[in-house]
């Protein structure tokens, strides 16, 4: 798989196609890094293996690295997600980005544009694993009461460094609205009113565009287990609105289906 | 000892339940006095931080209304926010947030009894969950002008 | 520091009543920023009113409170109070604590708390409060009727009497939609075409309409005032400068067998022909899917006899691009089909027809010249049954709704029938008899009484043929469910009124909504009848629902005075509460993240995307920018917004939320 990855990069550089291909490659001790490769010869650098699970969909979000020129990225389905979902939000056109795609099944996908991206996504909609939706049901198992004081527990030991954010691709707005302050939309204090806000805004502002890859959760400093919130929404939109829409909430049926509005 | 007097704060929609709030005056249907609306002309213009910056205001309980769907002014924003609040209230519950403290209606400009209904019930089920301490208590909530200066 | 002044309203005793109105003001006027603080017993009162224009003055205020009565009461009179006294007036707001304080609670200390909440909330957003200003927006004041039945006729003549151009698309060859086709009308029984057809011609000949007949609507873009529509004239393949119409084409194609759409298929016409001899414009069009020539490559008889040498067999589509600032929308509507009753042998039985091939039957201009006469032998039916309801309110059909005009035509089909045959016997199967209307129900007393129709409560549960006759068989409900059964000659099903062809697509051109029978949806049922939800789109007769020719008529006169209105002024005033993306420095230029989500939401399709381009004209952005003149001001975008780079004027987040810190 590697090889191949190399191989396809090299192509894809000698040949002009892209100027950089965004991949994973060595980085301090045992861990890997995005890394950055603008000529062929460095292709030998790229590395896949267990340990290549970072979203790197964001940084082709970040103008140091649009100021490279076209970009490849090595991509496994949530990245593949990503693209697709930026692409929606008109954040890429087609000449923007090659894919070097990595199917589920760890093979290489042959995705020759953003079109055939967008329809493979489209192919494999986003589902939770059993055993993610399993821990979502285990919360949901609790009473109330217990889940309010494991996210209380969980959400104060958050410290409101954003590393969540930062490391989201989806999180690319300018000027976020936890930095909006007429009015002040969320507590400033990291204590657990400021806390708790700034959690419940940005699942909400993922709502329907999260793709599920977990950088958020793996970003993390003190580990709260952040992703949960996305999944539980995740799942809240596949159960109630089935999977059809690019965006769920800018999209309705006249008979969507509640049992609270009295 | 006084029973407890819940502070409700209601977000509506102009041209359905802030005119059927209206006809409940015009109709002289007496209700509890707990509910404290701001109108706004849309529930699709009713932003889910919106809710949870009464509760950290201080609110016991929230109220969010408006047109019957098919009856909205605007088409469609009633449709938009049903959506936003069936994945906000899911979200609030998943979070151990108290969602029994807001309640949603629909309530069209002709519903004047149906609005005294809602608020006389959302005070009489919020009174029973007692003040909403638990979320007050997250942060210091500054009094508010009114009970330091005018009783 | 604002200077805010409050003025609290007694409304006689309505408010002061409950709630102690000089406590609240006495509270207000311990509010920070509030410099004036009375109350009055008739604040909308010509000296209430001056206190506030007195008081705006001397204190110099920026923002104004009344707390009175509820803004969908007195709001526009307060603001124009302000105005008149130099404060813009969207520095005004009014608290309510009338209908939502004083008269929904007893008094007590905890009404009078309230209405201070409620005053106080409304004193924090009027802090937050910006100028603003009416909107003007260009009006074209040309307008577009698109269908050329009574309904655009009517609403294309009135508009054009007021002095505005209009501009006429029928999809047929040509107009007078379904009136031309009646033959009397009820409940007077004066000759549709005798009342239509001066009509048909003085649209043809008015010096402000502009008649595209053979045309459909292509496109629609831009909003009220201003819209850009195209149309797509249909090739005729007939030179209509050269065509004299003196219908030696039509005589001479030697294709002649097909069935005339005008005559519902009881008649024949040629494949270059004219709908109906009264036709408006009379020119021939050439139906290419039946024509020798388009179908073999040769023929060319009409080419040859024409004197004015006016045939194009090469003539394509022409799009034709207008400026339009109003749309009448009068497509009208349809009948149901013959597959939707296999129970009553219609397709399959000849002598089982539709309301609208009796009235070809009937009408002099028509394939018998108005002898009441079987389809299948020609002969004069001795018996004859007519079913209402065929279709409407049955569930099973899909049409739970009254086509409403039936029971009328039905009555008056017998009773043509009974004017042209005194010997025979007719029979009408009804649900209930719905007329009502000028002079309707005695019309139908007159079917019943004078001209002895009879009249069977019940419906056919089935009809089938037998020895050349229809057996009809039904039941009396009013004779406890006696079966009937009538060996009929002819029958006649008022097939129920359905929306047009292409209703559904042409309102996804429009953006306007439909209702789930597919027929175009009213702004409000009772008070906007003939507007839509698109501003300047208006509808008119039976593409709304189903109507007879009188509410036809007023309702075209009622949509055509809204255009009147509209163009009476040569810009658009609109109310300022729309919502507007942010521009901040460089190098943002604004908060939006062009991630366009807002666009698919917005229920008026007035956002659209934009690029920001710096000075030297290089684009550095693309931000979302709403359309001024299609924005409602509903705020859907603003709660989508991730980035609260859209705001709504007038209910903006920084006032919303000084409301909501208020309490």
């Amino acid at each position: 798989m590697q090889d191949k990855i190399i191989q396809k990069a090299k192509e894809l550089l000698s040949g002009g196609a892209v100027q950089v291909v965004i991949g994973y490659g060595q980085g301090t001790g045992d861990r890997v890094r995005a890394i950055f490769i603008q000529k062929p010869e460095d292709a030998g650098r790229l590395i896949m293996d267990g340990r290549c699970v970072q979203n790197l969909a964001g940084y082709l979000m970040k103008h140091e690295v649009r100021a490279l020129g076209r970009a490849a990225i090595v991509a496994r389905m949530p990245v593949l997600r990503s693209i697709a979902q930026l692409m929606y939000e008109e954040q890429f056109k087609d000449s923007d980005v090659a894919v070097i795609g990595i199917s589920d099944a760890n093979e290489l996908v042959d995705l020759p544009d953003l079109n055939a991206l967008k329809e493979y996504v489209r192919a494999n909609p986003l589902k939770l694993t059993p055993e993610e939706q399993a821990e979502v049901d285990r919360l949901d198992a609790m009473t109330r009461e217990e889940r309010w004081a494991f996210w209380m527990e969980e959400t104060s030991k958050c410290i409101k460094c954003y590393a969540c954010r930062a490391s989201c691709p989806m999180c690319y707005c300018a000027r976020c609205t936890v930095e909006v302050n007429q009015p002040q939309w969320i507590s400033v204090p990291s204590h657990d009113l400021g806390n708790l806000e700034w959690h419940i805004m940005r699942a909400m502002h993922l709502a329907g565009r999260c793709v599920n890859c977990g950088e958020c959760t793996r970003a993390c400093p003190v580990g709260i287990p952040l992703r949960l919130l996305n999944q539980r929404i995740i799942a809240d939109i596949a159960d109630n609105f089935g999977e059809e829409e690019d965006y769920a909430l800018a999209a309705f049926k006249p008979d969507d289906k509640e049992d609270f509005i009295r | 000892m006084a029973e407890f007097e819940p502070k409700i704060i209601a977000f509506v929609c102009n041209w359905c339940t802030y005119t059927g709030a209206d006809l409940t005056g015009t109709s002289r249907i007496k209700h509890a006095t707990n509910v404290r609306i701001i109108r706004l002309p849309c529930t699709g213009r009713i932003d889910f931080m919106l809710l949870m910056k009464a509760f950290a205001r201080g609110a016991d309980g929230v109220i969010v209304s408006g047109c019957h769907p098919n009856d909205c002014h605007y088409t469609s924003g009633n449709f938009h926010a049903r959506r936003r609040w069936i994945l906000f209230r899911s979200l609030l519950n998943f979070m151990g947030v108290d969602a029994r403290r807001i309640i949603f209606s629909w309530v069209s400009a002709a519903e004047g009894a149906k609005w005294a209904e809602v608020v006389n019930t959302a005070v009489k089920e919020i009174r029973a969950l007692g003040p909403y301490d638990e979320y007050k208590n997250l942060a210091p909530i500054r009094a508010s002008w009114r009970t330091e200066h005018a009783g | 520091m604002s200077r805010i002044g409050v003025f609290v309203c007694h409304c006689g005793e309505n408010i002061s009543a409950t709630v102690d109105c000089a406590g609240v003001a006495e509270a207000m006027s311990r509010v920070p920023g509030v410099v004036h603080s009375v109350d009055y017993k008739y604040m909308c009162s010509d000296p209430g009113q001056t206190m506030i224009k007195d008081a705006i003055k001397e204190k110099k205020l920026d923002g104004v409170v009344v707390s009175a009565c509820s803004p969908h009461m007195h709001e526009p009179t307060f603001r124009r109070a302000c105005a008149e006294a130099g404060l813009n007036p969207y520095l005004c707001e009014m608290a309510n604590i009338r209908e939502h304080c004083s008269w929904v609670h007893e008094k007590s200390e905890a009404t009078t708390l309230k209405a201070i909440d409620l005053v106080h909330k409304m004193v924090e957003k009027v802090k937050k409060n910006q100028p603003l200003y009416s909107i003007k927006v260009p009006v074209t004041k040309t307008a577009l009727v698109l269908g050329g039945g009574i309904a655009g006729i009517q609403a294309a003549l009135d508009i054009a009497n007021a002095g505005h151009k209009v501009v006429m698309v029928e999809r047929s060859p040509s107009i007078g939609g379904h009136m031309s086709q009646l033959s009397e009308t009820f409940p007077t029984l004066d000759c549709s075409q005798c009342i239509l057809t001066p009509r048909m011609v003085e649209v043809a000949q008015h010096p402000n309409i502009t008649l595209y007949t053979y045309s459909e609507l292509e496109s629609m873009d831009g909003f009220i005032g201003n819209f850009k529509v195209r149309i797509r004239k249909k090739a005729r393949c007939v030179d209509e400068k050269l065509c004299t119409g003196c219908g030696l084409c039509t005589t001479k194609c030697p294709t002649k067998k097909i069935p005339s759409e005008f005559n519902e298929g009881l008649g024949m016409r040629s494949a270059i022909y004219v709908p109906f001899p009264q036709a408006v414009p009379n020119k021939p069009v050439i139906d290419k899917t039946q024509c020798t020539f388009f179908l073999k490559g040769k023929c060319k008889v009409c080419e040859k006899v024409c004197p004015t040498k006016a045939i194009r067999y090469d003539q394509e589509d022409e799009i034709i691009e207008v400026d339009i600032g109003a749309i009448v929308l009068a497509t009208g509507f349809n009948v149901l089909g013959a597959e939707h009753f296999p129970e009553y042998g219609y397709g399959r039985y000849r002598d089982v027809i539709q309301g609208l091939q009796f009235e070809r039957i009937a009408s002099a201009s028509g394939p018998t010249s108005g002898a009441i006469r079987r389809p299948s032998d020609g002969t004069e039916p001795e018996t004859i049954v007519f079913i209402a309801c065929a279709g409407s309110r049955d569930e099973a059909k899909g049409i739970p709704y009254c086509s409403k005009i039936c029971c009328m035509y039905t009555a008056k089909h017998a009773m043509l029938y009974k004017h042209k045959v005194h010997h025979g016997k007719a029979y009408v199967f009804y649900m209930d008899i719905r007329a009502g209307g000028k002079m309707y129900e005695e019309f139908v007393r007159r079917a019943i009484e004078e001209d002895d129709v009879k009249y069977i409560r019940g419906r056919v549960s089935r009809i089938y043929e037998e020895d050349g006759k229809l057996i009809v068989k039904g039941a009396d409900t009013l004779l406890g469910h006696q079966a009937i059964e009538i060996r009929a000659d002819m029958v006649v099903l008022a097939s129920a009124a359905v929306a047009n062809d292409g209703a559904e697509e042409l309102a996804q051109k429009l953006h306007v909504s439909y209702d789930p029978y597919h027929f175009f949806a009213e702004a409000h049922p009772k008070l906007r009848p003939v507007e839509t939800n698109t501003a300047g789109i208006f509808l008119a007769g039976a593409c709304q629902a189903p109507r007879d020719i009188p509410e036809t008529v007023s309702q075209a006169s009622g949509a055509a005075s809204k255009v009147a209105a509209l163009f009476s002024q040569s810009e658009l005033t609109r109310e300022p509460v729309i919502a507007v993306v942010n521009r901040i420095a460089p190098p943002l230029y604004s908060t939006c993240t062009g991630c366009a989500l807002c666009v698919p939401a917005c229920p008026y399709q007035a956002i659209e995307m934009e690029e920001i381009k710096n000075r030297d004209g290089v684009v550095v952005k693309r931000a979302a920018k709403i359309n001024p003149g299609l924005c409602q001001g509903c705020g859907t975008c603003v709660a989508l917004c991730r980035v609260k780079a859209i705001d709504l004027q007038g209910f903006s987040n920084e006032q919303v939320f000084a409301e909501l810190m208020a309490l």
